[in-house]
């Protein structure tokens, strides 16, 4: 019964080809672009992510202001800054964050034989280092040893060391910062662009050991040596705000103003922005876009089907008048847009896939959003395209066969 | 009332007061306005009748195809209007065979794949249904064009098909509407010969034409006549 009618299905596509080829191109583009779509979605959640996790992932900054208090009848607010102690301090008693690390920046001219740059130096330590989580291209990174010996020794960014070295030098040059002579001990990696930075990008930073910089360029305020900014990496996430809470109270305690002073104590992370973009609904948005196009394919069958209904009436009468039952007539319907939403929808998949695959696989210089494809996606479009199409498909049949044999048999 | 039968056997079919209504918009046809009508198994019943006095209709209610609007009809005994659609289904395709004026072939199909159809509803297996669809197709003398397609045959042969199609089921009961209205003379006379032999095999035949030599043929002849039946008369 089943082989049978799936066999008369068959022969009946192909008896109207034209009509099944125009219905499937509705339901091949339906499907592909829901899975193009919905991908090309997942690709800008991934490459926002990607851009701005480029200077750190799951890092938050803290930087030290102006305290809210009033300081005396003279001088409104008092300036405030960081010291490593307050780095070793935090290390000491906060739980939520997993790495800790400071760094102080300087512009500052650096020399190679006859180039010159004004670059963003860093001064930084290990474990900046690894928050960075830059990978080295070359060398070393900055050790915990150059920082107790306070050690004359850099680490180029990408575009800096093309710059400045281009062909010419190598790890173990020697360049000079504001005159004073450092050796290369490292290269790193190119990053790329990134969605947040403060000043110019890691490509064209050069880092050293912080107490060196501090050491070498004091602060013209304060003896102290300045910790600029305070880099701690938190362990998920969703622990953004306990981290950011944990962190601000620790360090404000040590600078003297109260637990939840955010200008004293100022904490930003790339996670706020990115959970303030709304890509949840830019997915959203991308779904119900491409889930409109999979219903118009829905209509083309659901016309398809009419016009097969329409046509065969006196057909459906005369298997109803030697025994068919409603249901096998609507089976037979059910089974021709079965094939159609077989063929279309496997169709769609294979060129959404591969559309996907193909575009993730062009070599994108920079910050340009690929289709992320994901399996579910594929159930989810089937899912669909086997609702609708079958509501489409066997709908007109059903009703058809509802009415009595006789009428049916009458039509011409 | 109808004086046939001899009493003892049960009519095969049984109307009584059998109207029906075909509600078209603002008009309203009434094709049967009171039909009472006892067949008997094993009977040859000719119906005739002018044009849209409503042969078709009251064919189409002793084969199941519709329901009366109005009145009772007993198939064999029982109250077809108790019966669910389904039921009314597995009747027509068990019980019941048809042959119309137009074939009604199903062009993409093979001849003994048209033949096979009831069986295939009937859920009857493969190799047993193409036995059985060989088998009467041989009765109408077609076996060897199994293969072909309706198209490739002429119109007696495909009414020969027809046939084979409604003997499948090995129907206790022959509906055939003007069934060689659309053939030739010639044609039409051997048509009617398988439908006498079928008859002559136990089946109960009822046939609508308006070819009076046809009627004649009949043991009994039923004259319809805006939709009321207007003779009665057995040929003895
Ligand atoms: N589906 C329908 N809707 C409306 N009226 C109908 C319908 N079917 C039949 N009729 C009407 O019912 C009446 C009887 O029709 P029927 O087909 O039974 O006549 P008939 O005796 O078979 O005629 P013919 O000899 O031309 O086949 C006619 O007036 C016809 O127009
Ligand atoms: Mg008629």
């Amino acid at each position: 019964m089943l082989a049978n009618a799936m066999r008369q299905a068959v022969r009946l596509l192909w008896a109207h080809k034209t009509r099944a080829l125009l219905t499937m191109f509705g339901l091949v583009w339906g499907t592909a672009s829901v899975i193009f779509l919905v991908s090309w979605g997942h690709g800008v959640t991934a490459m926002l992510e990607t851009g701005f996790f480029r200077a750190g992932k799951n890092m938050g900054e803290v930087w030290a202001g102006k305290s809210s208090e009033q300081f005396s009848p003279a001088v409104d607010r008092r300036y405030l800054w960081f010291t490593l102690d307050d780095v070793v301090r935090l290390r000491n008693r906060a739980r939520l964050p997993e790495v800790i690390g400071a760094e102080t920046w300087e512009m500052l001219p650096i020399t190679f034989r006859q180039r010159a740059h004004t670059v963003d130096i860093r001064g930084i330590d290990p474990e900046t280092l690894e928050i960075r989580g830059v990978r080295m291209a070359a060398g070393r990174g900055i050790t915990r040893a150059d920082l107790e010996h306070r050690r004359r020794v850099v680490v180029l960014g990408h575009r800096i060391r093309s710059r400045l070295l281009a062909g010419e030098g190598q790890i173990d040059s020697w360049v000079r910062i504001a005159g004073k002579p450092f050796r290369v001990v490292g290269l790193l990696e190119r990053v790329g662009t990134q969605l947040s930075r403060d000043r110019m990008e890691i490509d064209e930073q050069a880092w050293i050991p912080i107490t060196t910089l501090q050491t070498g360029w004091p602060s013209w305020w304060t003896d102290d040596e300045v910790v600029t900014k305070i880099l701690y990496r938190m362990r998920d996430r969703s622990l953004l705000e306990e981290t950011e809470a944990e962190v601000r109270a620790i360090l404000a305690e040590g600078l003297g103003v109260s637990a939840d002073d955010e200008e004293a104590v100022g904490i930003w992370s790339a996670i706020e922005m990115l959970n303030r973009i709304p890509l949840d609904e830019l997915s959203g948005f991308l779904f119900i876009l491409a889930a409109a196009t999979l219903l118009i394919g829905g209509v083309g069958i659901l016309n398809m089907m009419l016009d097969s209904v329409h046509e065969r009436r006196h057909e459906i009468g005369l298997r109803l008048a030697i025994g068919a039952r409603r249901n096998d007539v609507v089976m037979q319907f059910f089974l021709e847009t079965f094939a159609i939403i077989v063929i279309g929808g496997l169709v769609g998949v294979a060129f959404g896939v591969l559309a996907c695959l193909a575009l993730a696989q062009v070599q994108v210089d920079d910050l340009i959003p690929v289709p992320v494809f994901q399996l579910d996606i594929v159930f989810v479009t089937l899912a669909i395209l086997g609702f609708v199409g079958m509501a489409a498909g066997v709908i007109p049949a059903w009703r058809a066969a509802r009415v009595d044999p006789a009428s049916m048999l009458r039509m011409e | 009332m109808s004086v046939h039968g001899d009493g003892q056997a049960n009519p095969v079919i049984r109307l009584s007061e059998v109207h029906k209504h075909y509600d078209t918009g603002p008009l309203d046809v009434h094709a049967l306005r009171g039909i009472d009508l006892e067949i008997y198994p094993g009977e040859f019943v000719a119906i005739m009748g002018p044009s849209g006095s409503g042969k078709t209709t009251l064919m189409e209610i002793m084969g199941c195809l519709s329901r009366p609007s109005l009145g009772d009809f007993r198939l064999n005994g029982r109250n077809v209007e108790e019966i669910s659609a389904n039921g009314l289904a597995r009747i027509r395709g068990e019980e019941i065979g048809f042959v119309f004026q137009s074939f009604n072939l199903l062009p993409r199909l093979s001849l003994i794949e048209n033949v096979e159809l009831p069986l295939v509803y009937r859920r009857v297996g493969r190799r047993e249904r193409r036995d059985r669809a060989v088998t009467a197709l041989a009765r109408v003398g077609l076996d060897h064009r199994a293969r072909h397609s309706p198209m490739e045959i002429s119109g007696g042969e495909r009414q020969r098909v027809a046939i084979a199609r409604a003997l499948v089921n090995a129907p206790s009961l022959l509906l055939a509407d003007e069934p060689t209205g659309n053939l030739d003379s010639v044609t039409g006379d051997e048509i009617l010969k398988l439908l006498h032999t079928i008859h002559a095999e136990g089946a109960t035949v009822v046939i609508v034409t308006h070819d009076r030599t046809i009627g004649e043929q009949a043991e009994r002849q039923l004259a319809i006549r805006d939709g009321l039946i207007a003779g009665d008369r057995e040929r003895r």
